[in-house]
């Protein structure tokens, strides 16, 4: 649980960020979305962004989680004794 | 369920009288002087923040930050989102401002106005009001599940659900007009997206303040992490005058410690029980604790049952503790360098804000070449060129202005001359600017939009634009 909020939160701040910078700079009705113009609401348009955003951070949040354990951890899945 | 009376430990009561005291004192939580102004500050913080949106201002809503629109409202003030400048600095502001807060009085935010400790508050009293003081919470929650636990349960349960709902509907009114979201509640067509974050928000505030409660504090919350950093030995700071309070331990009132033996803390673990982080102040600076003063309304009770002078525990500094100061001395400490300096920049960043905002231009022009059509050639060998006109009305009337074009010999535009914009709006006009083709260079030539306000010729935009000739 306390892993999982570890990688949930940190990339929630960070998304709320990056999500005010982007929007306060692009508006979304000038977006592009694979060659056509946007075509559902801002509203839709920032939260889709934001969760968008959130799922990105989340992601590196992971990655990182997962670089970090330990030897020991590791070993332990492969079936390697602990000594 | 991890509340604060599960938290610390159970205490076993050495003296009677101690037990009266404990009777006394948290059944009705903390009172006190800290305890009423952290009640004054829920009041403010919340009255603010579920009322002000219902305001009105100039026929809309006083504040307003119109997501879809892009535009923010803060009464008279109108930002778009060329102003992000001012929000930055805005930002800046509050981050100094907290510095140099936690460098005077530690940790006042986290203590009295944090939406964490409001809200953490607010449920807590709801808890209380339906299943009683500490111990009776501690009582139910080991009991097994009756029909009167379950009763209570659900109905704490709903009362925070509701109070949580009403939280998130308010979040949400300050990004869209709250009146409109209002009656689209009430008519079953509330969209998706706003649906969504009402749930979110007023689920994260059930989380937040109903279950994680000061873990979000420990956790969660970079700010508990670095106020280290500000803080020095002026700092002020809840503090244990461990001199006066030591040896510590449980007596009869009556003698004065030291004939006894012992300090002046009589070891009753009020101080831990009404602790919402459910630390021991009298371990010393923990950077757990958030300033709240709940330990200090407690055990300055403690004191007065005692006999004793209040203010075992109190709001000190370091230095303070170690000479035996007063306030006198706490107060003349307050105006150090690192206290100066913060508030010298402070004052700096909010004076350029207000000469920023004050000063801030009432008419804006954006001048966008139509991407679609490029340079073409018209009758009587003119060459036409399309722009679009972005013209935005900052100020708070309707105006008319005047569009001219100039910068060419022979140059003239058709479209509209003149545009009207009711107060903070804005509005893209399509212009067609015509020009002889042997008036300029081949290429691109510099021409000129003027855009003028027809009441008064001084509030004007000059914009740059460039000229195609094939
Ligand atoms: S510091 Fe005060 S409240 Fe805490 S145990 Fe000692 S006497 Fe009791
Ligand atoms: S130690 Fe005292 S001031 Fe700090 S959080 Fe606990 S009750 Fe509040």
């Amino acid at each position: 649980m306390q892993r999982i909020m570890s990688i949930l939160w940190p990339s929630f701040l960070v998304a709320g960020v990056a999500e005010g910078l982007f929007f306060t700079l692009i508006d979304p009705q000038e977006l592009y979305l694979l060659g056509e113009p946007v075509y559902f609401s801002r509203t839709a348009a920032y939260s889709i962004g934001f969760l968008c955003f959130w799922a990105i951070c989340a992601a590196s949040s992971l990655a990182t989680c997962y670089l970090l354990r330990s030897a020991a951890d590791i070993n332990r899945g492969v079936g390697a004794s602990q000594e | 369920m991890p509340d604060l009376s599960s938290k610390t430990e159970p205490v076993t009561f050495v003296e009677q009288s101690l037990f009266e005291v404990h009777q006394k004192v948290y059944p009705r939580a903390v009172t006190g002087v800290f305890a009423r102004w952290r009640w004054i500050m829920v009041w403010l913080t919340q009255l603010l923040f579920y009322g002000l949106c219902w305001l009105p201002w100039n026929g809309r809503q006083a504040v307003l930050f119109d997501l879809i629109e892009r535009k923010f409202y803060i009464f008279g003030l109108v930002f778009w989102p060329q102003d992000v400048i001012f929000l930055a600095v805005l930002l800046i502001i509050a981050a100094y401002s907290l510095f140099l807060f936690t460098a005077v009085g530690g940790r006042l935010w986290c203590g009295y106005a944090c939406p964490q400790t409001v809200y953490t508050e607010i449920f807590l009293w709801i808890e209380r009001k339906i299943e009683g003081d500490r111990s009776a919470r501690m009582k139910l929650d080991a009991a097994p599940m009756t029909i009167r636990k379950a009763l209570l349960r659900a109905t704490k349960y709903v009362l925070w659900g509701g109070l949580a709902l009403w939280t998130g509907f308010t979040f949400v009114g300050y990004f869209t007009p709250i009146k409109t979201l209002w009656t689209t509640v009430w008519s079953f067509s509330l969209g998706p997206w706003e649906s969504f974050w009402i749930f979110f928000y007023g689920a994260f505030t059930y989380l937040f303040a109903g279950h994680l409660r000061e873990q979000v504090c420990m956790y969660m919350c970079p700010y508990a992490r670095f106020q280290g950093a500000m803080f020095d030995p002026d700092t002020l700071t809840v503090t244990y005058d461990l001199a006066r309070g030591e040896p510590r331990g449980a007596r009869k009132k009556g003698p004065a410690p030291a004939s006894i033996g012992l300090g002046d803390c009589v070891d009753c673990h009020i101080c831990v029980q009404v602790c919402p982080t459910g630390i021991d102040i009298r371990k010393g600076m923990q950077y757990e604790c958030i300033g709240c003063a709940a330990c200090i309304d407690a055990c300055d009770q403690v004191m007065d049952k005692m006999g004793y002078p209040k203010g075992l525990i109190r709001y000190s500094t370091e230095h303070a503790i170690e000479g035996r100061w007063g306030w006198k001395e706490i107060i003349s400490h307050v105006a150090r360098p690192r206290v100066l300096i913060y508030s010298a920049i402070l004052w700096a960043i909010i004076i350029a804000l207000v000469w920023g905002i004050v000063n801030k231009p009432t008419l804006r022009v954006d001048v966008i070449r139509d991407r679609a059509v490029l340079a073409r050639e018209v009758e009587d060998d003119l060459v036409e060129n399309v722009y679009r006109l972005h013209v935005m009305n900052v100020a708070e009337a309707m105006h008319r202005y005047a569009i001219t074009v100039s910068g060419l010999p022979g140059i003239d535009m058709m479209g509209d001359r003149i545009v009207e914009l009711p107060a903070a709006a804005d509005k893209t006009v399509t212009v067609r600017v015509r020009a002889p083709k042997e008036s300029g260079k081949k290429g691109s030539n510099v021409i000129y939009f003027d855009v003028k306000l027809l009441s008064d010729e001084k509030v004007a935009v000059h914009e740059k634009a460039t000229f195609l000739i094939p």
